[in-house]
């Protein structure tokens, strides 16, 4: 029967010569991972009957909102697993093959690309910054402290009362908008406290309620790529802000270390 | 105890781990991956799953703006009767 390759990661031969694969279950449960060798680089593979994970199978799978949140799991702890070990290029979730030739043809093609970037990633770490804001304290703030609100204000208090209920609305919309602009400068000045450690950094969309889950919001989503003997510097100034912020209603959740999800580009 | 001791063992959330492992990691174009597909399938149903509940949180809120109109249209009527009065 024809099998398929899912593809987890790819990491250095010489590393994997030192460090022994452990043994670990592949997505289907059942197939146990294995290398294929190429050059100098390893791919980290498990064996996947095509009769259940061909294109329409997998379809009709990645259409369960239970089987992507299971499987995403899966993968993320493939990966970690590669990570603890080896230096990784993190393959996104659900990247299969459809035979071992067409995995090493693309192997062929990315083999320059692929080891050049083992080297740079070689010692270095991946940590997501997530922040959270208390937005109604944070309106309140807002509306307390900003200038601009301030004088709508003033303003209002001359009005007539009909006058004034409509003008209270459209203040309540400035409120809003200054109050957005407040979490972004907020936000963007501990992101800027963080750049200085880091190789390289990215800015990411803020997810919704919804997708989070959470009560809070999420109003800044940024990842930074480090050098692992600079982790512990730039931990220690998260924990500061963490403190420093509390109050005013941020709450910066850090999570880490990643393999360089982020940073992993191939052209 | 290290800082990194103490940030590793905190757990990772479900959105962390989609926010990573969907939207990025390696995905080779132009090679006969079926994750092309397979993942734009997901994507798709992850914005559809998100996409729905925003509108409904936005009809709730349309909902909401249409009862505070109509409350500013009483309001507006009283202040038209102490007017005239």
């Amino acid at each position: 029967m024809a099998e398929l390759k899912y593809l987890y990661g790819i990491i250095p031969t010489d590393e994997l010569n030192q460090t022994p694969l452990p043994s670990f279950k592949g997505l289907d449960e059942q197939h146990e991972w294995y290398p294929i060798a190429f050059d100098g680089i390893q791919a980290i593979v498990c064996d996947l009957e095509e009769s259940d994970y061909n294109e329409s199978a997998l379809e009709e799978k990645t259409s369960d909102v239970e089987w992507v949140h299971e499987k995403a799991f899966h993968h993320h702890e493939a990966v970690m697993r590669l990570h603890e070990s080896y230096t990784v290029i993190p393959m996104k979730f659900a990247t299969i093959y459809t035979s071992k030739t067409n995995l090493e043809e693309t192997l062929t093609n990315h083999y320059q690309e692929m080891d050049g970037l083992l080297s740079w990633l070689k010692g270095k770490e991946e940590w997501n910054l997530k922040i959270y804001c208390d937005n109604d304290s944070l309106r309140k703030r807002t509306a307390a402290h900003n200038l601009t609100i301030e004088e709508k204000k003033k303003e209002l208090e001359h009005m007539s009362p009909g006058r004034q209920y409509l003008e209270k609305r459209k203040l309540d919309r400035l409120i809003d908008q200054e109050l957005e602009k407040d979490k972004e400068q907020q936000s963007s000045s501990i992101h800027d406290q963080l750049v200085t450690y880091s190789v390289k950094t990215d800015i990411k969309k803020n997810w919704n309620k919804d997708v989070t889950g959470r009560t809070d919001e999420m109003c800044w989503n940024s990842v930074y790529l480090l050098e692992n003997q600079e982790a512990e510097e730039f931990l220690g100034k998260v924990k500061q802000l963490q403190k420093e912020w509390k109050e005013a209603g941020f709450t910066l959740e850090l999570t880490g270390p990643w393999p360089a999800y982020h940073f992993s580009k191939l052209k | 105890m290290s800082h990194r001791q103490e940030f590793e063992n905190k757990d990772v959330g479900l959105i962390d781990v989609l926010d990573v492992v969907l939207d990025k990691g390696v995905a080779i174009k132009g090679d006969l991956i079926i994750s092309i597909a397979g993942i734009d399938l997901v994507y798709l149903d992850l914005r559809v799953l998100i996409s729905s509940v925003e509108t409904l949180v936005q009809s709730k809120l349309d909902g909401d703006g249409q009862l505070s109109s109509e409350q500013f249209e009483k309001e507006k009527e009283a202040l038209d009767h102490v007017t005239k009065t």
